[in-house]
């Protein structure tokens, strides 16, 4: 078996050399032009290719150029964008001067894209199979018959032997039946019978599907089941007779993954969660068969676990269909682990490229190693703050200060038998997004709470701060009971028990100067005067690492990580004794998120702060918890120390969660340290 | 095998010179960059804006005439002298005169301060009135919303002008100004009320809201030092678009009869005066049309550059 899969790797670099890079972009320069009339270089000198059945993945941070890049081979840059310089070759045709007509024509047949937003890139009024039915028609794709890329064809070459045409001929659902029904028979004439007829009949059931399946697979699944070859290719060309479009779109869709596709592909997209619809679009991206599917991070608005069975299946599809794959995520795991070649692009300019997992363990760029070292990947460590790296170099080694704390801290928040139900609109039924959850957090630590979206996490947090009440059971700050608190108890509470949200760009009034914001919660608590109130906002933005004249910007002017900083200042002004983080830094970019992650490790140790932190990222967990709360359907999964938990996982959703955890199994940035 | 470790041709392994693009700091603060509130952004984008130069220096005009008449006119608006029927232009009376004999151009210059008068207080009731009810529906939710919208609806259901001669019918011996400003705002503030509840609506559920109530803050603080601050903005494009619709209204009123009486001197009336002798003196009727026209244009011009400065859209905050 390996001798095998050797022969088809040998071959695919093979033909990949002979073939020569399918998509080939050099010294590729685009511009925006502002309302001023001033150009912004958004991509200078950028170089990269793709070769044909290659994953390229493009890594970098927000604005660095790397969607910009991808866009402007498929002739979408968006505004005022343009391509001003070098050249793009698909095919070894220059394609960067085409107009959007001849744009048109190759988008679709020979360059496919899965866009980022699955929320926002179906159209709300139509139903799937329309919106997968439009990419077919506008490209007057022929659904009745499989287009091969020349790629898949090669390879398959030695194994099959395509005899005509006709072999290529999807299989319809109208005689779906009939073809069952043949191959039972001749799977009995063939004197087949028992578990090896059972398990044949179900491949085939769950194999031929009607729009996906073509003739010659037929074909070839019935020798391999034992039927003789003629009478094999006999009820292949008897009942393999071509789709129709409702065929093909079922097919293409369950190809994706969508189970049950042809019901589904009746419903529209409000009916579908964010997973199928990326599989949606990936149906929509592939239909056409092109040579290159052009995927914008097309998982990143995913849970890990939905983001793992995605690319997986993606991974497998274009692997059998020889597509070539570029792309674009800001997430240097999954690129590791997903692509063989790696390129980095920072501030408009690719500025290190190669294998992937060269790259990746030995980056020599200052900006790779820098993305390396900040990549929150299974391998990091709790994070130790600045001062305790100073003092004692050896006990952090041991993790010891934290463990000493653990054992004798006392709690601080104390989460018990906590439920909350939610009506669900339109019925009677009452929903339970928090099922009986019981925790504590105890002084000087961080307690953090792993789920994907809806398994009550957030909610949780928002019983803690005391935004929500819980329909039973309690809260608990400093042993007392926070529902029973009240106007100056109240105040008292909201002083010591601070929040951090997740929404860098609405956490922030966009009316208030920085200045006012942070200032605001002295205001409300009527500490201090004016002039004492202004020392403790410089005070107070000195310690997020932020200048002082930022004091008179507004929101707008700053970025997600500036502003995340603003809100901790704006939750330390009152020196609380805890922070609640509900999913603080995962709006942020990798290099940013790092940076966040530091500081708030580091006022933890200068303050005594105790965390409750809420994300959706394991490997965040790693950096900052000492304890971990797993919720899965609002129910506590697995409760144990931050160590326990990832090298001992007890249940399986744990073990799935730390599995999907992009390139965690891998070791990178090996020159580093 | 082993060539499979080998890159392809144009993947070798890449590293740019460090000068080419040097690190920067992680997320650094652009400090030469002068620091915009939306309010000074806004202005910015204005001031470059052509149509808001134009109106601005209109209404400026407008006001100015409004708050001093007299230096415009040393004539009196009512002294009306049957001697100088219909006679044209003359020194000091560039306009003409018109079927009372009263000077044109004075009546013109005056009908400002009228018009302006019931424009700007409608405009100030409209949205005080609009803005709480509104903001009230919207904050509290619930039956309170319920009942305002209802009571909104109904409003909306009135033709303004058709409500406004029906209720002005009753008050025919009222002389003062007020009674037409007030008949305007009667059936004006609904629009209001329903763009200030749908913008309580939206920023209200925004999460600095959320993040100021776990900060200690009570509802009432977050209504007005958070929601209403960030409604303001379409609040603000609406009064200045609906304020030329208002001078529109009065004068349509007082050309029917029914607004302002014949004792004020207004544009509205004198188009209505000059109506039956429009076939041999129009310019009788042009001279207060036009005022009536350019005013009208200037608040809605201005309205239009305001809208584009404050649109949401435009802002990514």
């Amino acid at each position: 078996m390996t001798d095998n899969t050797e022969t088809i790797e040998d071959k695919l670099d093979q033909l990949q050399r002979s073939q020569g890079p399918l998509l080939e972009v050099k010294d590729l320069q685009v511009d925006f032009v502002t309302d001023e009339g001033k150009h912004v270089h958004a991509v200078r000198d950028s170089s990269f290719s793709v070769y044909p059945g290659q994953w390229v993945a493009i890594v970098g941070e927000s604005g660095s150029g790397k969607s910009t890049s991808a866009m402007a081979c498929l002739g979408l840059l968006p505004g005022t964008g343009q391509v001003v310089g070098g050249s793009i070759k698909l095919d070894g045709t220059e394609i960067s001067h085409y107009t959007q007509k001849e744009f048109t024509a190759v988008r679709g047949s020979k360059m496919g894209l899965v866009p980022q937003d699955p929320m926002s890139n179906l159209n709300p009024v139509w139903r799937i199979g329309t919106q997968v039915k439009e990419a077919l028609t506008a490209n007057n794709m022929d659904v009745s018959h499989e287009k091969r890329s020349s790629l898949a064809k090669a390879l398959a070459d030695a194994d099959i032997e395509i005899k005509s045409e006709g072999d290529e001929t999807f299989l319809g659902s109208k005689e779906l039946p009939a073809l069952m029904e043949a191959a039972e028979q001749a799977l009995v004439k063939a004197g087949v019978k028992g578990d090896r007829f059972e398990k044949s009949m179900e491949r085939f059931r769950q194999e031929w599907v009607a729009g996906s399946e073509t003739r010659w697979r037929v074909a070839d699944d019935l020798i391999k089941a034992g039927v003789k070859d003629d009478d094999a290719w006999y009820i292949a060309k008897k009942y393999v007779l071509g789709s129709t479009v409702e065929d093909r779109i079922a097919g293409l869709l369950d190809e994706a993954g969508l189970p049950d596709a042809a019901t589904r592909a009746r419903q529209f997209p409000h009916e579908f969660s964010g997973g199928m619809r990326q599989r949606a679009l990936i149906a929509i991206g592939l239909a056409c068969r092109p040579e290159l599917l052009i995927a914008d991070e097309p998982t990143s608005a995913l849970d890990v676990t939905v983001q793992k069975r995605i690319l997986d299946h993606l991974q497998d599809l274009t692997d059998s269909l020889g597509t070539a794959v570029l792309f674009i995520t800001h997430d240097l795991g999954l690129a590791a682990e997903r692509a063989q070649h790696i390129v980095v692009m920072y501030k408009g300019q690719v500025v290190e490229s190669g294998p992937s997992l060269e790259v990746l363990q030995q980056p020599q760029h200052p900006y790779t190693k820098r993305l390396v070292a900040a990549a929150p990947s299974l391998a990091s460590q709790r994070i130790v703050s600045v001062e305790e790296r100073g003092e004692d170099a050896s006990a952090i080694m041991e993790h010891k200060v934290n463990e000493d704390s653990l054992e004798h801290a006392d709690t601080v928040i104390e989460v018990d038998h906590l439920t909350r139900e939610f009506k669900l609109p339109r019925t009677r039924d009452m929903f339970k997004a928090v099922d009986d959850v019981s925790f504590k957090v105890k002084r000087g630590t961080t307690l953090a709470i792993v789920g994907e979206s809806g398994s009550g996490k957030s909610t949780v947090a928002n019983m803690v701060l005391r935004l929500l009440k819980p329909t039973s059971g309690k809260v608990t700050y400093n042993g007392e009971d926070i529902s029973q608190f009240k106007g100056k108890g109240l105040l008292d509470f909201r002083r010591h028990v601070q929040p951090v949200f997740q929404n860098p760009y609405g956490s922030l009034d966009p009316m208030y100067s920085i200045f006012r914001s942070i200032e605001e919660p002295l205001r409300i608590h009527k500490i201090g005067d004016a002039k004492s109130r202004r020392a403790r906002v410089k005070e107070l933005l000195d310690m997020v690492e932020l200048p002082e004249s930022v004091m008179q910007r507004y929101p707008n002017e700053l970025s997600g990580g500036q502003r995340q900083r603003i809100a901790i200042a704006r939750a330390m002004a009152l020196n609380p004794d805890v922070i609640v983080c509900d999913e603080a830094v995962s709006a942020l970019d990798v290099l940013v998120q790092d940076q966040v992650l530091h500081l708030l490790n580091d006022l933890q140790a200068k303050n005594g702060l105790s965390y409750l932190f809420i994300t959706h990222d394991l490997a965040v967990v790693r950096q900052i918890a000492d304890d971990v709360v797993v919720m899965q359907h609002g129910k506590l999964v697995e409760h144990g120390t931050t160590d326990e938990v990832f090298l001992h996982p007890k249940q399986q959703y744990t073990r799935d969660l730390l599995d999907a955890i992009p390139g965690g199994k891998l070791e990178l940035g090996l020159n580093l340290d | 095998m082993t060539d499979i470790t080998k890159p392809l041709p144009g993947q070798e392994r890449y590293v740019a010179p460090l000068d080419e693009t040097p690190l920067r700091a992680v997320d650094n603060v652009d400090e030469t960059a002068p620091a915009t509130s939306m309010w000074a952004d806004a202005w910015r984008t204005l001031r470059k804006n052509p149509l808001f130069i134009i109106s601005g220096i209109l209404i400026l005009f407008i006001v100015f005439v409004a708050l001093f008449p007299g230096v415009f006119t040393k004539n009196d608006p009512n002294y009306c002298n049957l001697d100088n029927y219909l006679d044209g232009s003359r020194p000091g009376h560039p306009f003409g005169f018109d079927a009372q004999g009263c000077d044109i151009y004075s009546r013109v210059v005056y009908g400002t301060r009228t018009s302006l008068s019931v424009g700007i207080l409608t405009t100030v009731i409209v949205v005080a009135v609009g803005t709480l009810i509104g903001a009230i529906a919207g904050f509290f939710g619930g039956w309170v919303d319920a009942v305002l919208s209802r009571i909104v609806d109904i409003f909306m259901a009135i033709p303004m002008l058709l409500g406004a001669i029906v209720v002005l019918q009753m008050f025919r011996t009222v002389t003062s100004l007020w009674k037409v400003v007030l008949v305007l705002a009667l059936f004006g503030w609904v629009s209001t009320a329903r763009i200030a509840r749908g913008a309580v609506l939206s920023s209200k559920n925004l999460e600095f809201n959320t993040a100021s109530t776990a900060l200690g803050s009570t509802p009432m603080r977050n209504l007005f030092r958070h929601i209403l601050p960030n409604s303001l903005a379409p609040i603000i494009v609406i009064a200045t678009t609906s304020l030329g619709s208002y001078i529109v209204s009065e004068a349509t009123l007082s050309f029917l009869g029914i607004g302002l009486p014949s004792t004020t001197v207004s544009w509205g009336g004198d188009i209505s005066n000059a109506q039956s002798i429009l076939r041999t003196n129009p310019m009788v009727l042009f001279y207060p049309s036009v005022a009536l026209a350019i005013t009208v244009l200037a608040f809605i011009m201005m309205g239009d550059a305001v809208k584009d400065a404050l649109d949401p859209k435009s802002r990514t905050a």
